[in-house]
């Protein structure tokens, strides 16, 4: 009887699920101890309705538009806060422990002992293209995550910079940042 | 037969209508024209009501759909530009590591 009910209650919430990489509810909880919360949720649906509302007139927009043509979803949750160890590294612990399958791998890791900034992205690569990014950023006054699920290419994502009211960040190489890994 | 032919006489003889009879021919015409008239006024009201409540459910709903797809423009702008900024942060850290290591960055 139960594993009748479990059985329908997998199919039914199933779509519900759609999301691969599942944030966390303590993320949430942090929400209340930061000064600064960002939450964006954005489904396939609303990534359509998005695409549909980006002129293709406009160089920038295009751009955008092909971008998340083969998106099927963007979650970023990122907060600051007002001092250092408001969160623990436990909160984001379930995001990494759901990174840990074939699927999924760690193309950068960049840790500064100095300024304790650490940084990781993963990307997930289905039949040799990349299917998922996930960034995974702390300091120790900030935490972001972005998960952004489907076919993309970084290095679209970073041409962005500049544009489509997207700072561009200077990246250029810089000295005496600390002690990085 | 004369009795037949002066009762035929009698029917066929012209006779005077009653002062009122033109009166309440033409109300009665009035009557009729006036019935059918709000028939078609409250008909055509009625259309037009229709008509604007379809105009407006169909900018209503328009105007929701550009609100919702102007918010879900808006939440993508914030979402690329926070993953942009990251990705930027990491590739930064990454040159400075680089350029601490002596190794030529690829931007360079």
């Amino acid at each position: 009887m139960w594993i009748k009910i479990a059985f329908i209650a997998c199919v039914a919430l199933g779509p519900l699920g759609a999301q691969e990489i599942k944030l966390p509810p303590s993320l949430d909880r942090l929400a209340a101890k930061a000064t600064e919360v960002v939450d964006v949720t954005m489904d396939a649906n609303l990534l359509q309705l998005a695409s549909r509302f980006l002129s293709d007139k406009d160089a920038d927009e295009a751009h955008v538009k092909k971008l998340i043509g083969g998106l099927k979803g963007i979650y970023v949750r990122s907060f600051e806060f007002a001092k250092a160890g408001e969160y623990q590294e436990s909160d984001v612990e379930p995001v990494r422990a759901q990174l840990h399958t074939p699927a999924w791998s760690r193309i950068v890791g960049v840790r500064s002992q100095k300024s304790g900034d650490n940084a990781e992205v993963y990307v997930k690569t289905e039949n040799g293209k990349i299917g998922g990014l996930l960034i995974l950023a702390t300091e120790p006054k900030q935490l972001t995550i972005v998960s952004i699920e489907g076919a993309i290419d970084p290095d679209q994502l970073s041409e962005l910079g500049g544009h489509f009211g997207i700072p561009k960040v200077d990246t250029r190489k810089e000295t005496g940042h600390g002690k990085d890994e | 037969m004369e009795d037949f032919e002066r009762q035929l006489k009698y029917a066929l003889a012209r006779k005077e209508q009653p002062p009122s009879f033109e009166a309440k021919t033409f109300a009665a015409i009035a009557a009729e024209r006036s019935g059918r008239g709000m028939f078609w006024r409250w008909e055509a009201v009625a259309a037009s009501i229709l008509i604007a409540a379809a105009l407006w459910a169909q900018h209503e709903r328009g105007a929701r759909e550009q609100a919702a797809g102007e918010a879900a423009k808006a939440h993508l702008r914030v979402a690329l530009n926070i993953t942009v900024t990251e990705l930027s942060k990491i590739q930064k850290t990454v040159n400075a590591s680089q350029a601490a290591a002596g190794r030529p960055g690829e931007d360079e």
